[in-house]
């Protein structure tokens, strides 16, 4: 940034040096070729179009934060090194949150087998690696130069969760994806389709330990006429993860999408969550809570692109942000030529608790139809002074207060759900952060 | 919600077909030879009679912009610019180097071209009431035509304030502490792509230095004029008020209607001292291109402002309405504790403009403020775009930041975009971007709804009275094309 060198008044010879100097390989850029290569050896098969994915990451290694997407997240500063693959044999799932849940486990990569459920129960669940390569290769893939977590996933990938629920199925039980990272590297990729008049309950589960871990997870969701799918992504990793994920939805005419996100625990997480509205009437509805602490660096970026007639959509992001940590979101709505009668909104709002913490956003439009309806705003303050002295006043200690306020500021989002079982589970999970932070 | 057609009448009337400052000067001029190299930056340099240190300082830039990329993250796509097809340098012929001394000797062709843009040159005709103007509606001008300064009006009864307002290539002859001292100092000589190159290769512009205490006796203006072919025009303003100071500055710009695009790359440094106060006002009417997109201005603008002083204050009022490309961000940096920055905007594009404005407010030191209002209007097929940045830095404990941006679209070619990007670094900044529903204060709301309004119009009324109140203060004596755009409605909105 122009204003901020001339804030630091670095010396000519830094300015030279940062102009001429030749790209070269950090040490993240160099591990990740050498795991690559090191697949090959190992005897894994390498498909054709991981092939194509690795030579776009050769030409465009990690993204800096000259590139516009990733402004504030430079991965060539900011991931040092990547987890190597672990030679140790494969964990185990952990409970389901619901005891009745269908539970879909990846464990460090590889996929548990299946669950216990009849092959009535309107929907089907295949682990990728019995796919065969010709199907493996039709998975949906975005390569582009910017999209380096699509090119990785593709690159390295090798197992996860097929799901399809059939069409005019309700599904009762909620599938449960874990996802369970303890320490080293892993790609995942959980493709599924909601048929047509379908209706699924998804909770996607992103655990691990606190070891140095690198993983990059890429979930592909294909909702036909008529589907509902309500997904939930709750995120507990330790203060050592680094992970790369990716949401991808596409809905066809009536189609509705609900999504939450809860993020609780993390090191570094990029997340992209890239939604096309295809068919008239579509709807997209996020919620995000990110509660962020110690050196938590996260980055949610969004793209919701409305390319039919009256489709709509609405993002609250509620986020806390204390110590250290920096939160980023880059939202953007698109809004093709075609897409007239749109309704769309878009809001962020953010609470900075510390004097080392740090949010940025960009809640960005882009509106090429000329009779729609599209709001964003974004706000940054700290509690609100009034309402702390409020409720001391009634004999409340301050750091009760400060709780209080902060749960009141999240939980609202948490309410909107209507499903009581769900909510419990993560009102909880917001008590525990604000025990431990507050 | 459908636009009111008084709007749509209304950005009708400066459609890109409605351009009347198109016509052309016929003068003889002195021209640099074409293109860019160092003998070119010798060649300004020592044509403008400018001390060694000046030359030196062009040099190194040049030699720094011949390692830069272009920059290409705008939302504007247009071929790329040869750079080594422009005059660098274009003067009116006959012309001594240090300008006419009254407007006597100024060549009575360039009089009649700026009487027909209708700025007044002519110091005795308003003083005698020819202009019907009153001691308040005085301003002084600054005319730059092509590379050069042709006058600066006014400039005896300014110097009785000790007001310094003459042409930057004049101050570095004859104040050549002051521009020494400040010029680069806002935007660094190597800041960005065009500010660099403006740095090598700038002609004329303005500069102002009010002294301390000084409330500066009328407006100041410059009014700048490409009229030449294939020339590219850079202008360097430098505004310096000093302690307690108080300066309102506007400037103009109309350019001939022609098949080629022309480069005018700017670069504008403010500089407030402690309680000092600088208005700035733009009303930007470069040729925007026909109806088919073909000709129009390049303009590519670096403008800058620093609230260096405790409780300094620089606010920044721009109307655009020409431009085949406009290229934009006049920001602010509040260093001083309790400076405060303001930005008000209205955009127009029509045909084929592609705009990428917006503003930056950098906030370093303690309580400081920064207010944005930025209204959007596309027709045609033209592109628009707000790109505004609001940052607040660790020690810029409870700084304060209001962002409102409306965008209205006219048509089914044309685009409208809004980008902004909020980072805050620290935990007692306030921040707020589009004034939503929520973020008008209850307090507010509730009086206006206990007189009987209904919501809607409540919240109506408190921000159109917020906008029009600030528009309304834009000193309005160049464009008549402004002062329509001001009682523009917004109503149709889509965010």
């Amino acid at each position: 940034m122009a204003i901020l060198i001339l804030l630091a008044k670095p010396s000519e010879e830094v300015l030279r040096v940062s102009v001429f100097k030749k790209k070269s390989l950090t040490q993240a850029e160099t591990e990740i070729i050498e795991n690559f290569s090191a697949l090959e050896k190992r005897g894994r098969q390498i498909i054709a179009a991981s092939k194509v994915a690795m030579a776009f990451f050769l030409k465009h290694g990690l993204p800096s934060r000259k590139m516009e997407d990733w402004h504030y997240t430079d991965l060539r500063t900011q991931l040092n090194r990547v987890a190597p693959y672990s030679s140790e044999a494969d964990g185990r799932s952990v409970a389901p949150l619901i005891p009745d849940n269908i539970v879909l486990s990846t464990v460090n990569g590889k996929a548990l087998s299946a669950p216990l459920v009849s092959p009535l129960c309107g929907a089907s669940f295949t682990p990728l690696d019995t796919l065969t390569p010709d199907r493996k290769a039709t998975l949906p893939q975005r390569l582009s130069a910017e999209n380096m977590i699509a090119q990785l996933n593709t690159a390295f990938f090798h197992d996860g969760w097929k799901v399809d629920v059939f069409e005019d199925v309700s599904l009762d039980k909620i599938i449960e994806i874990q996802n369970i990272q303890n320490g080293a590297q892993s790609h995942v990729c959980f493709p599924v389709s909601a048929e047509k008049n379908s209706n699924v309950t998804v909770i996607e589960r992103q655990i691990g330990d606190d070891q140095d871990s690198f993983l990059s997870s890429v979930s592909h969701l294909d909702l036909a006429e008529d589907a509902r799918v309500l997904w939930i992504i709750i995120r507990r990793r330790g203060i050592s993860s680094t992970e790369l994920n990716q949401f991808n939805a596409r809905l066809n005419k009536n189609a509705c999408l609900k999504l939450y996100v809860m993020n609780i625990g993390l090191g570094l997480l990029r997340q992209e969550i890239n939604i096309d509205l295809n068919g008239n009437h579509a709807d997209f509805q996020l919620r995000s809570i990110n509660l962020l602490s110690g050196k938590s660096h996260i980055d949610t970026t969004m793209t919701v692109r409305h390319l039919a007639r009256a489709t709509t959509s609405k993002e609250i992001m509620r986020n806390v942000v204390t110590d250290s940590a920096c939160g980023v979101f880059q939202g953007a709505i698109r809004v093709a030529r075609v897409a007239q009668k749109v309704n769309a909104q878009m809001v962020c709002n953010s609470l900075i608790l510390s004097e080392n913490a740090e949010f940025d956003a960009k809640p960005e439009l882009e509106i090429f139809a000329d009779d729609v309806t599209c709001g964003h705003g974004a706000t940054v303050t700290s509690i609100d002074y009034d309402h702390l002295f409020y409720l001391m006043a009634r004999g409340i200690p301050e750091s009760q207060a400060r709780s209080m306020l902060i749960k009141a500021f999240v939980s609202e989002l948490v309410e909107e759900l209507n499903r009581k079982e769900i909510e419990d589970l993560l009102q909880m999970n917001v008590e525990q952060w604000l025990q431990m932070h507050i | 919600m459908p636009v009111a057609p008084e709007t749509i009448r209304q950005v009708r009337e400066i459609d890109v077909d409605q351009y009347r400052y198109g016509f052309e000067t016929k003068i003889e001029t002195e021209k640099a030879p074409k293109g860019l190299s160092e003998d070119i930056v010798r060649y300004i340099s020592r044509f403008k009679e400018e001390p060694e240190w000046m030359l030196q300082w062009r040099l190194k830039a040049y030699r720094r912009w011949l390692n830069m990329n272009e920059p290409r993250w705008a939302r504007l796509r247009y071929p790329k610019i040869s750079f080594q097809d422009y005059y660098y340098y274009a003067a009116p012929k006959n012309k001594d180097q240090k300008g006419p001394k009254s407007l006597a000797e100024v060549d009575s062709v360039l009089l009649e071209t700026y009487e027909k843009l209708g700025i007044p040159l002519r110091e005795q005709e308003i003083l005698a009431g020819v202009h019907q103007q009153n001691e308040q509606g005085r301003v002084a001008v600054d005319a730059v035509f092509d590379s050069v300064s042709i006058i600066t009006t006014f400039k005896e009864e300014l110097a009785r304030s000790n007001v310094i307002f003459c042409s930057i290539s004049e101050a570095i002859r004859e104040h050549p502490g002051l521009v020494k001292e400040y010029i680069g100092s806002v935007v660094p000589m190597t800041d960005n792509f065009y500010s660099t190159l403006n740095s090598a290769v700038f002609t004329d512009g303005s500069f102002v230095y009010i002294p301390k205490g000084v409330r500066c006796p009328m407006e100041l203006s410059t009014y700048f004029r490409i009229n030449e072919r294939n020339t590219g025009q850079f202008e360097r303003t430098l505004i310096i008020a000093d302690e307690g100071a108080y300066v309102s500055y506007l400037e103009g710009c109309t350019a001939p209607q022609r098949d080629e695009n022309q480069l005018h790359a700017a670069v504008v440094e403010l500089v407030a001292l402690k309680n000092a106060e600088i208005k700035y006002s733009t009303v930007q009417n470069w040729y925007p291109g026909d109806k088919e997109g073909k000709g129009g201005i390049y303009n590519f603008v670096t403008k800058r402002g620093d609230c260096r002083g405790e409780n300094s204050r620089i606010s920044w009022t721009q109307v655009e309405t020409g431009s085949a490309i406009t290229w934009k961000y006049p920001s602010c940096l509040l260093r001083g504790d309790y400076s405060c920055g303001e930005f008000y905007s209205i955009a127009v594009s029509n045909g084929y403009q592609q705009i990428d404005s917006g503003t930056k407010m950098i906030h370093l030191g303690k309580k400081t403020s920064s207010r944005i209002i930025s209204k959007g209007i596309s027709s045609g097929f033209s592109s628009n775009t707000y790109r505004g940045q609001v940052t607040v830095h660790r020690n810029a404990a409870n700084a304060r930041n209001f962002t409102r941006c409306d965008s209205l679209l006219i048509g089914h070619d044309c685009g409208a975009h809004t980008i902004p990007y909020v980072e805050a670094k620290n935990c007692t900044a306030q921040l707020e971007h589009e004034a939503t529903t929520s973020r008008i204060s209850e307090d507010q709301l509730f009086y206006v709804m206990q007189r009987g309004l209904p919501e809607e119009e409540a919240i109506a009324l408190i921000v159109n009275g917020f906008v029009k109140e600030v528009i309304q203060k834009l000193p309005m004596e160049f464009a008549v094309e402004a002062q329509k755009l001001i009682g523009i409605s917004l109503e149709g909105s889509i965010g």
